[in-house]
């Protein structure tokens, strides 16, 4: 007889499923959704690629630079590769909408290039890279990361160790 | 009387995973059961020595949905004790958070369906709609609804700020209620109680004799529970509660689910309330030496326990589980013995198999 009381009650109440895709549904602050890649704040230390179980993400370098490709068809959505990337260069977003036809497969990816660059100091080929916050005893600013930026191997060392 | 040998499985309607059961029966009564495994054998024992031992954290996440959150962690605390590496006071209590709410969501998950095998649909419905909040709970404060992606070597990978925290207590108020309500239904309903009590029968010598796990042996009569005898993250600051029963009846391991979805919303509430300050998670990956380390946490369905090898390589040499369901499914030939065809789904769902873990 009990049943009865919460039959009654969840008829009254009404369905308890959300309306989609005819209307809204529940997307919680913090949903572990489509991953966006940020060129500019990549160190390039490729930690997201050794932690990345799909193997979805992919460095390769090419004439134009450092390419950063994820694949999201094998993505599993575990949110690794943004706890450990030091500079928040990559991120899970709360865009779950990730269905599509087979014939859109190879477009569910995202690209990133590091270009290649050629030293300010000493004219040498190298990859634009953001610092590692670890590098700097003091937070970097918007000049230093700038700076850094446009040097080779060599001369970001130079640079950390304050003799440029 | 001749007996006769009917299948059931592997791919069978009362069955959630694949499994094997020959079942020889006289009449409609079953004679004996001859368990058949490996359909979901995927190799993962042999793939984790092959990734890193980063990418293993979400490797082991994935050998089970409902006991994600074990594996990882069990794993991740094998490593830790390699690497000698201390989880902050607050990255246990979260841990321990993660804990509760997976083994709420799993319990649910299981009384559920033991609804839906009796033929009792709107309870299986209502039972998982009650799971619901534990669903959406798991979906804000992780981000997904079953790979909650908790666990990092060192920690754990979410926080939860005073906002979090207000309202994880308040979707535990509103739970609480209904599981009141769940657990009246499930002891006065005559459907539920014609269909699962005396049946699926594990006396309390069989179940050591079986060394089962969980709340298979708690309904048995042993006080078994990983978190009082061996406490590990932050158990060791909690009472936690284990409830007994001696029947060893289907019925009497469903109501051990209900009594710990109790008693972990308890610990849940001490949990967030006395949450720690301080860092989740060390600044740096550590460093993983060469070693061995042996780890063991409670899942929803029992012991679970890892070793770990590893050789100062970044790939471990050797890791290796072992899953409560793997003693609580050879006690099915016990408790199937006798029983009527019509109850064997319900008997093998008793013991909440998790077909996925122990085959892998």
């Amino acid at each position: 007889m009990n049943f009865l009381k919460i039959l009654a009650r969840n008829l009254a109440l009404g369905p308890s499923t959300d309306p989609f895709p005819f209307g809204e549904t529940f997307t919680p602050k913090g949903l572990r959704g489509r991953v966006e890649f940020d060129a500019e704040n990549c160190t390039a230390c490729r930690y997201c690629e050794q932690v990345c179980i799909g193997g979805a993400i992919r460095f390769s370098k090419t004439p134009e630079g450092m390419r950063f490709l994820l694949w999201h068809n094998t993505c599993t959505f575990c949110g690794l590769c943004e706890f450990y990337c030091p500079t928040h260069a990559i991120h899970l977003t709360e865009d779950w909408h990730l269905a599509h036809g087979n014939e859109d497969k190879y477009a569910m990816v995202e690209n990133g290039l590091l270009p290649t660059i050629v030293c300010t100091q000493c004219g040498a080929e190298a990859i634009a890279i953001a610092p590692n916050p670890t590098a700097f005893k003091e937070p970097a600013t918007e000049g230093q990361k700038e700076q850094y930026r446009h040097l080779c191997a060599r001369c970001r060392r130079k640079f950390l160790q304050g003799a440029l | 009387m001749s007996t006769y040998t009917i299948p059931v499985g592997p791919l069978h309607v009362a069955l959630e995973e694949p499994m094997y059961f020959k079942v020889e029966v006289s009449g409609e009564t079953v004679v004996s059961v001859d368990i058949t495994a490996g359909h979901v054998h995927r190799g993962v024992e042999y793939l984790l020595s092959k990734r890193t031992i980063f990418q293993n954290i979400t490797l082991t996440e994935r050998i089970c949905s409902l006991c994600s959150n074990s594996h990882p962690e069990a794993y991740c605390m094998a490593i830790e004790q390699i690497a000698g590496v201390v989880v902050s006071p607050r990255g246990e209590y979260l841990r321990a958070v993660a804990d509760e709410i997976k083994r709420i969501a799993s319990h649910l998950f299981n009384v559920g369906i033991m609804a839906h095998l009796i033929g009792f649909e709107s309870l299986f419905m209502h039972a998982m709609e009650i799971r619901e909040i534990m669903q959406d709970v798991k979906e804000t404060v992780f981000g997904n609804r079953m790979d909650i992606g908790a666990n990092c070597i060192g920690g754990v990978r979410y926080d939860l700020d005073d906002d979090q925290r207000s309202w994880l207590l308040g979707q535990l108020d509103r739970l609480e209620p209904q599981i009141d309500e769940l657990v009246g239904i499930y002891t006065t309903n005559r459907s539920i109680l014609n269909r699962t009590q005396g049946i699926g029968v594990l006396s309390p010598a069989e179940a050591i004799e079986y060394a089962v796990a969980g709340p298979v042996a708690r309904a048995s009569g042993v006080a078994y529970d990983v978190r009082v005898k061996s406490p590990y993250t932050a158990y060791d600051k909690l009472t936690v509660e284990v409830p007994t029963r001696t029947a060893g009846d289907v019925w009497s391991r469903a109501m051990i689910r209900l009594s710990e979805v109790k008693i972990s919303i308890g610990l849940l509430r001490r949990l967030i309330e006395d949450l720690p300050d301080g860092p989740t998670a060390p600044a740096e990956r550590p460093e993983i030496p060469a070693g061995e380390a042996i780890a063991k946490c409670e899942a929803p369905r029992g012991e679970l326990i890892y070793y770990v090898r590893t050789n100062g390589t970044n790939k471990p040499e050797r890791v290796k589980w072992r899953v409560p369901s793997f003693m609580n499914w050879d006690a099915l030939c016990t408790m199937l013995k006798g029983a009527r065809i019509s109850d064997i789904a319900l008997i093998v769902n008793s013991i909440d198999p998790c077909i996925s873990c122990t085959e892998r």
